[in-house]
């Protein structure tokens, strides 16, 4: 599945570093697909991917695609942030419990109320992208 | 023989205040200086000597301290040989508490009689956004969490909007906590926050996280604390009233800021599992608390853990802050200093600030905040969006 791609000028705040693991999920993301890793073992999706399970410790993983949607479990609007989001403010941020049984965190870009439907959606900045929420209407 | 037991003897602690920075006649409050007057008089508040000391176990100072390594500095400072360890402790918003139990630790492993649980924080020279640069670090994944704009204390405001709309509270309800914490503050005379204050005072400020303003997040400042732990026996020679540590507990979840396992984010299992742990080793429940003390940076925290200790119903912590339960007075006082709101929040240092808060109650020094026949208190702290806590309960020996 893929997800909307929303051009984004300027650079990130603070770019996300990325290791030779995470790559695969970061170009994923480039191109609007999300994906994680699953234990071949146990069978449990991670996020953030993992080299190693979390729950049994399996070093034996595979990438799956996510289907990047899910509903917004809480969120807030953050007015006073940290220097380098200065420009950003105010923004909402939120937890998100994706239809795969994972619970991520990221910046939500409209009013979706609590227990809503969102969808995850690329923001590709010049130097890289991020991703963010946002509900998804009907 | 030796009774095995722990106890907290004497204690000093800094007003909480902004010191950090150039004064008018560009001097400034230096970290060891103050530190210094305050083991003196903790010492001096045990009825102990210099020569009774063989541990001290510091908080680690802000990076913002210039004096490194802050602990043997401080060994030389006060020319105090020691053959119980000499360190400085780090774990976050639990740091203090890592640091007081490390002291116990130490006299209960018999490396010493008598150790200093011990700390200064001196931050507020930085400013906010700036400091913010550092502490976003720890309280997310720099990776996953951190690139998006989280604050240390936008995942308790998002506490706060999952509780209002489970349990059909509001921002008011929450807000009860502050005007009560408030109360108490004005008869704490190291208190940073000491002004009397509203319901609509508390409504009327600008927002910070939403839906928590100003006044319902705590604001910065720096302190310092000093607590003298002592093998039990020790205690006893002395002839002065002291506290023992009656119950310890711990629990880390194994999540940082949230579970990626969705879970109820705001039953705070961490405080359950530490808390039933601290109470079972005290032979105690909830009901037979004088008083407790709780790490609660915001107004929802205290909420949320004074439900997950067993001290308030679940979905009544706020309105118990309200009806006057959570108050000096009433059926479980909590944060009798002020808590972080009204006392202060020197992050790490404050949990030193909540076991001297609970040492004044217990050896009947608090005055007008005094609790009537407090014998037994409870202190609660915690990590990240309490991933972990760690709880003690103290009680009076006269």
């Amino acid at each position: 599945m893929t997800q909307p791609i929303i051009t984004t000028e300027g650079k990130r705040a603070y770019p996300p570093r990325m290791s030779d693991f995470t790559k695969p999920f970061w170009d994923g993301v480039a191109t609007g697909s999300f994906r994680t890793t699953r234990c071949d073992a146990c069978q449990r999706p991670s996020f953030p991917p993992k080299p190693i399970c979390p729950h049994c410790w399996s070093d034996q993983v595979t990438w799956i695609d996510l289907s990047g949607r899910g509903r917004l479990y809480s969120a807030t609007v953050v007015h006073a942030g940290p220097a380098v989001f200065a420009q950003d403010l105010p923004y909402r941020v939120g937890i998100v419990d994706l239809d795969e049984g994972l619970r991520i965190a990221t910046r939500v870009l409209d009013e979706t109320r609590f227990d809503q439907a969102v969808e995850l959606v690329v923001l590709a900045y010049d130097d890289g992208p991020l991703y963010a929420a946002r509900g998804i209407s009907g | 023989m030796t009774s095995n037991k722990v106890s907290i003897l004497g204690g000093a602690a800094l007003p909480v205040g902004k010191l950090q920075g150039l004064s008018d006649a560009g001097t400034q409050h230096l970290e060891h200086e103050v530190l210094a007057k305050l083991i003196v008089e903790a010492l001096a508040d045990a009825g102990l000597e210099k020569e009774d000391v063989g541990s001290m176990i510091l908080t680690l100072p802000r990076p913002y301290t210039q004096q490194k390594y802050f602990a043997t500095f401080m060994a030389n400072y006060m020319r105090l040989p020691c053959d119980g360890l000499v360190m400085e402790v780090m774990g976050n918003g639990m740091t203090p508490a890592l640091t007081f139990q490390t002291a116990v630790d130490q006299v209960r492993l018999g490396r010493t009689k008598v150790a200093l649980a011990l700390g200064i924080n001196f931050e507020t020279g930085t400013p906010a956004p700036e400091h913010m640069m550092s502490s976003m670090r720890a309280t997310g994944d720099v990776d996953f969490h951190v690139p998006f704009g989280f604050t240390p204390i936008s995942w308790y405001a998002m506490d706060a909007v999952r509780y209002i709309h489970e349990h059909n509270s509001s921002r008011e309800d929450l807000a009860m906590v502050a005007v009560k914490n408030r109360a108490h503050a004005m008869h704490n005379p190291i208190a940073q926050f000491r002004k009397p204050m509203t319901l609509d005072d508390v409504l009327a400020q600008r927002p910070i996280v939403e839906p928590l303003g100003l006044f319902e997040v705590p604001g910065r400042g720096d302190g310092a604390v000093c607590l003298v732990i002592a093998d039990e026996d020790v205690a006893k020679e002395t002839g002065k009233p002291y506290v023992n540590v009656r119950g310890e507990g711990f629990y880390h979840e194994g999540a940082h800021q949230i579970s990626e396992v969705p879970n109820d984010m705001i039953a705070f299992e961490a405080a359950q599992q530490a808390g039933a742990k601290a109470m079972a080793g005290a032979g105690i429940g909830p009901d037979d608390l004088d008083l407790a003390e709780v790490y609660a940076p915001c107004t929802i925290v205290e909420v949320l853990v004074a439900e997950a200790l067993g001290l308030c119903p679940v979905g009544q912590g706020a309105r118990q802050a309200a009806s006057g339960d959570t108050s000096i007075g009433g059926r479980i006082p909590i944060c009798t200093s002020g808590g972080l709101l009204s006392r202060g929040h020197p992050a790490y240092v404050t949990a030193l600030y909540s076991y001297f808060e609970v040492l004044e109650q217990l050896r009947g020094r608090g005055a007008e905040r005094q609790v009537t026949d407090a014998e037994l208190g409870l202190v609660c702290t915690e990590l990240g969006n309490y991933n972990a806590a760690m709880v003690h309960i103290l009680e009076a020996v006269a």
